[in-house]
Order: structure tokens, then C-alpha cells, then sequence
């Protein structure tokens, strides 16, 4: 086990360090991104010096030696816009999308386990169809779109929600002020509705036919018949025996699914007007803010591969195969 | 019994989701400002966006202020005085002037304002370093008395050029400034202007508060809110729902919807941005497609007469424009200059005449037309619709259309053409502003190396005159060789569209300036 670990753990850094390159390079192709912080009317000898001071004089392996030295050490600079750290710009937006992407996930899981299990016990039924249909549409749809809908109808014509903004939960708490995150509780989720819709329809109805197919692989095995057959109710037969088994894919799929959902937030962000990271991300990339980039994407990868490590992790404590190949 | 309960968790949702809907619509105190984009920082000499300065113009005050009629008037001073060589501005400020925490604004506050803007050490990029203080040729102030500061400058320039530009430092104090690490400065500013900072949740909102007993400006709201709304839907949407009082950049096709709200209505401006595409003279774009024919002045006529500007106007950006007939805005233009029409018989004549004809396939020589995509109004499909008048006269145009952020790095090292779109800012109060892009061959903004001898040595010949007609002779004559010998295919001032709620009594500006300390209530 332990080796295993060192192993899967050693692959995560390497895909971290992978990612960081990638980003850099694809950053530096465009051009050189003095400009963006020079007056429209600088001079030649400005738009030098400020080269110079932003380090873009140096020759790309230089500049990219001197971001990992600098991650190695828990430095990822400072914002070339803000002059403020680049990693604390980040952590400062993180409670936002975590709020989000966290209300999109138990969207995405809460509401698809019982929908999946209605459409597979319902087989065949109107039902199914129509839930199945529906699934289809709900990954059809782009986010973009679909939030640009729900703002003018729910919130615009119904009146029934707000139509940007973000109320803080989490921020608060970890000032210590619990009291107020707690209060802020009501107002938050009446603004995490449609972006948090937004974000997780498509991972819902993905779920909804997973869990559907995964039952309805359950739900013809031996042991679902040998318990129906002893006289068990049906539902008793459906949640004891047959769900427990079809829940092991779904949890599979929830490591990922986070890093999915996290990857919506850029397009619902700025949709819906939350200052999270993926507006923050999205900002420093239209002012090739290299720093601040990098800081995100470092701070994504460390979070989605930490979890998806998790999930192996718990996997392979399960099922002692998997830790053998 | 368990349907009940879903009932009443319904009913408790719903309850939980009207009421703050309707809570967050503004006061009768509050005014509520969307822009697109937030802050970099909050250091005034670090402002190089107009939304930044937006909200920077209420928490600092200048020595005077640009109004909407491009007059100068008196803010901070109270009058100006000029050595006799036009180098040495001298300013006389209002008694009692006080910053936010109270420290009184004397004139050695004024000079350390420009000093710390100035200051290498401190490398900022802003308007203020970057472009106002070397456009007046800065070198210090002198503080001669409490009341009066000196802006020192190497050259004389016409008045209302050099005091438009000392009106865009802005003035703080330096008791606070000088105790405070920059990046501190950049996060909690004390200002001197009608409004105090109060909180900034980036990417979400700025929040000000008026003034108490503040007499150089009004507050007609005791508190200003500028929130960050990046998406132009929602940003219609929530000035629709009333959640916001007023809104920037409207696109075009959502005008109607607001006007037919009954909620809010839109104001269209004709701003002072100018919209040009260039023509490339740099030789480095000598192998390009097109480059020898676009040097010819009689082609670059010629092409001024392919492009339909007030039907581009009509279609594409939902308003009517005059065309520009020269690079200045109106009303400091020269008057004796007609636009161009559009003319394309008249441009496939002067092209034939140029030695340019359709050759058998129809086309006259190829070329291509960059542009940006998310700048300026509607900006990409403006430039597809150029790309093809162009194509449809002969000149075959292959449009290629960048990203802002990449298309940015490409304009001031000159690397884009051998056509290309772009917007540059101007003024409404002196003619020379907005001719400052080609203040030479070299400079920074002279984006297509274009260098007309006729006009430089016009333009070298205004630091040796005084006399205000003078100079508006010289400047009509150069405005003459510009429309004759064209680096710019001319197309229009960009309109601006801004949404303004039915409950709000105020006027938006030509120049982009959200200025709304006197805004009221109908």
C-alpha cells in the first residue's frame, strides 16, 4: 500500500508541474505581455523598463526556472495588476467558488440518485422516458445559455430570484465570524440557485442515466431476485440491496465530478457576477496577469488532484486488486 | 401528511427566494452604478482604465475638472497663472481643503501628488506616469506658499492641452501616502474628492460614502455603489429589474428592450473615440499583401469612398453617426472638411486610375484587414463588414480578427496590418489631443509609421506660436494634409450607449467619464 501511494502521489506532482508548463507556454505564445501595462502613449524606453521590471526581458526557460523555484518555495509572485501576492489573490476568491461549485455538486448528486432510481424502477414507463428525455436535454444545453435564460426568465420576468451577485457564507466563517456566515445562509442560497443550476445541470443529468443504467444492472443480478423472492417489500429491495450496489460507480464519478464542475465556473462566474476564481482566472488571462494565472491553475490542479488521489486512495482500500496492477 | 410537508418546504423556499429579490433595489440614497470590469487596484496613480477612473474621479479631486462641454473648470484651484515661456503652471488652491482622514490639503500636498506619481522608484504605469506628466514634458513642482504650487514643464503648449492634462493627476494627501507601503495604498485609498472609500469586494463591488459638509461638489446620494456586472445581458437585466440605476455599454441589440421597458431608458452619445482602420507605412510589413498599392495616396483616397460608415452605423451598431472627416473631434474639427461619401463607383474609378484595375479574376490586389473581437462596439462584425466593401470594389480582403488581449500586444510595437481597425481615445476641449497620435514619425501612437513631412513640420512649427489663431490655422492647414495624403481610412466617433433608470435625473458624457456626484432623483 504504501509504495502505491508514494507512486500515485509522485504522478500527481508530475501532472501539476505538467499542467504549470502548459499554461505558462500557452500564456507566453500570444506575445509579449508588456503592452497590457504600458499607457497606450508610453515610449519606447518605458515599455523597456517596465519589461525589464516585470522580468518579460528574461528568456522564457529563465522566467518558467524562476515560477518553479518560487512554487517550490510557496511563492507564486505578485500580481502584475494588483501588486498584491498572486496566491492570496486566489485564496481570497476561493470560498466564493467553493460555495458554488459545492451547491452545484449536491445539485448534481442529491437530486440525480432519486431521479436515476425512479427512471430504472419505472423501466420502460412514461416515466422513464420522460425523465430520460429531459436528461438529454439538460446535457444538451451549454451553461452559457442556460444562464442567460434563467436570468431573464426566473429572475427578470418571475421576479423569483436575484440576478447577480454572491452573498458570503464561507468568507465570514473563516474570519471567525460564524454567526454572520450562518445568517447569511438564507439570502446565499437564494443566489447560488441559478448559478448553481447552471453549473450542475449538465453533471445531473449525466448522473441521472448513470445511476439509471447502474440499477438497472443491479436490479437484474441473482441476489435482487433471491431477495424479492423472500418476500422483502419492493422498497426495501430497491434501496437495501440493489441501490447500495449501484452507488459504487456514482462515487467513482464524484472525484471527477468536482473537477468538472470546477471547470464551469469560468463561463457561470461571469455570467451571474460572483467574484470567484474563475472571474479572477478569466481577468488575468484577458490581462495576461502571468502571476495570477499560474496561481490558479496551480491552486486547481493541487485541489482536483488531491481529490481524485483521494478517491484511489478509498478505491484501492476497497478493492485490494487495484493496488496490485 | 408527507405531502403536506413538501408543501410547506415549497412554500418556505419560495418565501426565501422573493424577499431578497426585491431587497436589493436601491434607496432613495443609494445610487447603484454596473460597469464591466472592477478595479486592478485602488492607488491613483495607478488608474489606467476609464471604468477605474469612473470611481476614481469621486473619491479624488484635480486641481480642475474636464466638464461635458470639454470647458476646464475650477476645482481644487481656484485660477492659474503662466510664466511667460508657457513652462511654469502656477496653481492658487481653496482655502480649508481637508482630505478624508481629516489632514488639511495644502500645496505641498498638490506637489507630492505629481511627485509620488512621477517617482520611478514607485514604477507606475498608470494614466498619470505613463502618459499625462511626460505629455506635458513633467520635471518637478514647487511649493511656493501654502496655497499656491508650481508645475514645472521643458515646453510651452497650448493652454487648454496642458491644463487638461494636469487636471488628470489626482490630488491626495501626503502624510498618509507617505506612511503607507504601496501595496497598502492600493488596498484602503484616502482621497479629497466628494465621496470616501469605504469597502471593496473585488469583482463584486466598490462602496462610497458622501462627504459630510463636502462644498466643491454635490452628493446628491449619500452612498454610491459600483458594481462589477461583466456580462451585458445581466447587466440590462438588472438595470430592467431596477437593481441598478445606471449602466455602460448597452449593446446595440438589446436598445430596444430597455426603452421598452418602461423602467429605464437608453442615452446614446456619440463619443470622442475614434474608429479608424489604419494603413501600415512600416517596413516591416513590406512583403505583406497589399503594401505596395496602400502606399500610393491615391489608393488610400480611394478606399475612403468603399465604406458605407452610416449604413455600418444603422445596421451594426444601432445608431446613426456622421462620418469623421478628420481625426478631431467635433467641435474642434476643421469645418471646411466634407467626409467622405460612399462612393464605390467613384473608388473603383480611382483605383483604376491609381493603376490599380480589376484584373480577369476582378480583383485588383489582396490585402488584409486585422481587427480586434471584445474592444470596441460591435467591433469584429464592423470589421467583416469592411473586409467585404473592400472586397466588393476589388481589393480582396482576407479579415483577420484577434482576441483583444492579443490583438493589444500587436499595436504598440506597430505589428499589425497592412490594415488595421482601432479605436483611439480623444477630447472635446482642444484639437491638439486628439492630434497628439502623430506628434511624430516615431512616436508611441503613430500605429502606422506614417510620416507626411508636410505634417510634422507643422506640427514642429506650433511650439514657436502663441497666438490662438494662429494655431488654428495650422491645425486646420495639417487637419487639410491628413484628409489629402489619408493614414487613416475614416470611418466614425463610436457612439456610447448607456442605460439610465426612469428614477434618476442626469446626463451622460461624450468622453466615456461616468460623472454622477450630480445625479438626482426626478
Amino acid at each position: 500500500m504504501g509504495s502505491y501511494i508514494a507512486r500515485r502521489v509522485l504522478q500527481s506532482v508530475i501532472v501539476i508541474f505538467g499542467v504549470t508548463l502548459l499554461s505558462f507556454l500557452t500564456l507566453h505564445l500570444a506575445g509579449d505581455p508588456t503592452y497590457l501595462y504600458v499607457s497606450e502613449r508610453a515610449s519606447t524606453e518605458e515599455i523597456a523598463e517596465t519589461r525589464r521590471r516585470l522580468g518579460f526581458d528574461q528568456p522564457l526557460p529563465a522566467q518558467y526556472a524562476k515560477f518553479i523555484t518560487g512554487l517550490v518555495q510557496g511563492d507564486l509572485g505578485m500580481s502584475l495588476r494588483s501588486r498584491k501576492p498572486a496566491l492570496d489573490l486566489v485564496l481570497e476568491r476561493l470560498p466564493a467558488t467553493l460555495e458554488l461549485t459545492f451547491f452545484a455538486m449536491v445539485i448534481s448528486t442529491v437530486i440525480a440518485i432519486p431521479i436515476g432510481i425512479t427512471a430504472a424502477v419505472r423501466r420502460g414507463t412514461a416515466t422513464d422516458g420522460g425523465v430520460m428525455l429531459l436528461a438529454m436535454l439538460g446535457q444538451s444545453m451549454p451553461g452559457f445559455w442556460l444562464g442567460i435564460m434563467l436570468i431573464l426568465f426566473v429572475g427578470l420576468q418571475l421576479r423569483l430570484l436575484p440576478i447577480s451577485g454572491h452573498v458570503p457564507v464561507l468568507d465570514p466563517m473563516l474570519e471567525g465570524n460564524w454567526s454572520e456566515g450562518i445568517a447569511n445562509i438564507p439570502r446565499a442560497i437564494t443566489y447560488l440557485i441559478m448559478p448553481g443550476i447552471t453549473i450542475g445541470l449538465f453533471s445531473l443529468s449525466r448522473n441521472a442515466r448513470l445511476v439509471r443504467s447502474a440499477m438497472l444492472e443491479v436490479l437484474s443480478q441473482d441476489y435482487v431476485t433471491t431477495a424479492r423472492s423472500k418476500g422483502l417489500a419492493e422498497r426495501n429491495v430497491v434501496i437495501r440491496h440493489a441501490f447500495r450496489n449501484a452507488l459504487i460507480p456514482v462515487v467513482t464519478m464524484l472525484g471527477l465530478e468536482f473537477g468538472f464542475l470546477l471547470s464551469g465556473v469560468v463561463v457561470t462566474e461571469t455570467v451571474f457576477s460572483w467574484p470567484g476564481v474563475g472571474r479572477l482566472v478569466t481577468n488575468a488571462i484577458t490581462q495576461r496577469d502571468i502571476p495570477v494565472v499560474q496561481a490558479a491553475v496551480v491552486m486547481f490542479s493541487v485541489l482536483f488532484v488531491s481529490l481524485n488521489l483521494l478517491v484511489d486512495l478509498i478505491y484501492a482500500q476497497l478493492d485490494p486488486r487495484i493496488r496490485l496492477r | 401528511m408527507a405531502r403536506s410537508r413538501y408543501m410547506i418546504l415549497l412554500v418556505v423556499a419560495l418565501a426565501l427566494a422573493v424577499v431578497p429579490a426585491f431587497a436589493q433595489m436601491p434607496d432613495e440614497e443609494t445610487l447603484i452604478i454596473g460597469q464591466s470590469v472592477d478595479v486592478g487596484a485602488l492607488d491613483p496613480a495607478s488608474v489606467n482604465s476609464r471604468a477605474e477612473a469612473n470611481i476614481f474621479f469621486h473619491v479624488f479631486s484635480t486641481l480642475f475638472e474636464i466638464g461635458d462641454d470639454g470647458a476646464l473648470r475650477p476645482y481644487l484651484a481656484t485660477e492659474y497663472s503662466i510664466s511667460e515661456d508657457g513652462k511654469e503652471w502656477t496653481f492658487t488652491l481653496n482655502e480649508g481643503l481637508t482630505c478624508h482622514d481629516g489632514e488639511a490639503l495644502t500645496a505641498e500636498d498638490v506637489a507630492y501628488s505629481f511627485e509620488r506619481a512621477a517617482d520611478p522608484a514607485n514604477a507606475f504605469t498608470g494614466n498619470t506616469a505613463g502618459f499625462a506628466l511626460p505629455a506635458i514634458g513633467y520635471q518637478g513642482m514647487r511649493v511656493d506658499n501654502d496655497l499656491q504650487v508650481t508645475v514645472l514643464t521643458d515646453r510651452y503648449q497650448t493652454p487648454n492641452l496642458k491644463l487638461a492634462l494636469i487636471s488628470e493627476v489626482y490630488i491626495h494627501c501626503k502624510d498618509y501616502y507617505a506612511s503607507v507601503s504601496l501595496e497598502e495604498a492600493a488596498q484602503n485609498p484616502v482621497g479629497s474628492g466628494p465621496y470616501r472609500f469605504v469597502e471593496w469586494v473585488p469583482d463584486d463591488h466598490i462602496l462610497l460614502e458622501a462627504v459630510e459638509g463636502y462644498t466643491l461638489r454635490p452628493t446628491n446620494f449619500q452612498t454610491q455603489i459600483w458594481r462589477v456586472i461583466p456580462e451585458a445581458s445581466t447587466r440590462v437585466a438588472e438595470l430592467i429589474a431596477g437593481n441598478v440605476d445606471v449602466i455602460a455599454n448597452v449593446p446595440p441589440d438589446q436598445i430596444e428592450a430597455v426603452n421598452a421597458s418602461g423602467v429605464a431608458e437608453v442615452q446614446a452619445v456619440a463619443g470622442t473615440r475614434r474608429i479608424y482602420v489604419g494603413f501600415q507605412f512600416g517596413e516591416n510589413f513590406a512583403d505583406a499583401p497589399g503594401y505596395d498599392a496602400l502606399q500610393k495616396t491615391e489608393v488610400r483616397v480611394a478606399l475612403q469612398y468603399a465604406v458605407d460608415v452610416p449604413t455600418i452605423c444603422a445596421t451594426l451598431l444601432g445608431t446613426e453617426c456622421e462620418r469623421a472627416s478628420s481625426m478631431v473631434n467635433p467641435p474642434n474639427n476643421n469645418p471646411n472638411l466634407e467626409p467622405y461619401p460612399y462612393d464605390p463607383a467613384k473608388a473603383e474609378e480611382l483605383l483604376d486610375a491609381a493603376g490599380y484595375p480589376r484584373g480577369a479574376d476582378g480583383v485588383r490586389f489582396e490585402t488584409v484587414l486585422m481587427g480586434p473581437r471584445g474592444r470596441y462596439l460591435n467591433d469584429a462584425n464592423v470589421v467583416q463588414a469592411i473586409g467585404q466593401y473592400l472586397t466588393d470594389i476589388g481589393v480582396n480582403t482576407t479579415v483577420d480578427i484577434r482576441d483583444w488581449a492579443d490583438y493589444r500586444q500587436l499595436i504598440s510595437p506597430k505589428e499589425v496590418g497592412p490594415l488595421f481597425f482601432l479605436g483611439t481615445g480623444g477630447g472635446t476641449w482642444e484639437a491638439l489631443y486628439d492630434m497628439a497620435d502623430l506628434s511624430g514619425p516615431t512616436a508611441g501612437t503613430n500605429y502606422t509609421n506614417w510620416n507626411n513631412q508636410e505634417w510634422f513640420d507643422l506640427w514642429n512649427s506650433l511650439a514657436d506660436i502663441r497666438d490662438v489663431e494662429q494655431e488654428r490655422a495650422v491645425v486646420n492647414q495639417m487637419l487639410e494634409v491628413f484628409y489629402n495624403d489619408p493614414p487613416w481610412l475614416l470611418l466614425y466617433f463610436q457612439p456610447d450607449f448607456y442605460g439610465v433608470s426612469n428614477r434618476l435625473d442626469w446626463q451622460s458624457r461624450r468622453d466615456e467619464w461616468i460623472v454622477i456626484y450630480n445625479a438626482t432623483l426626478k
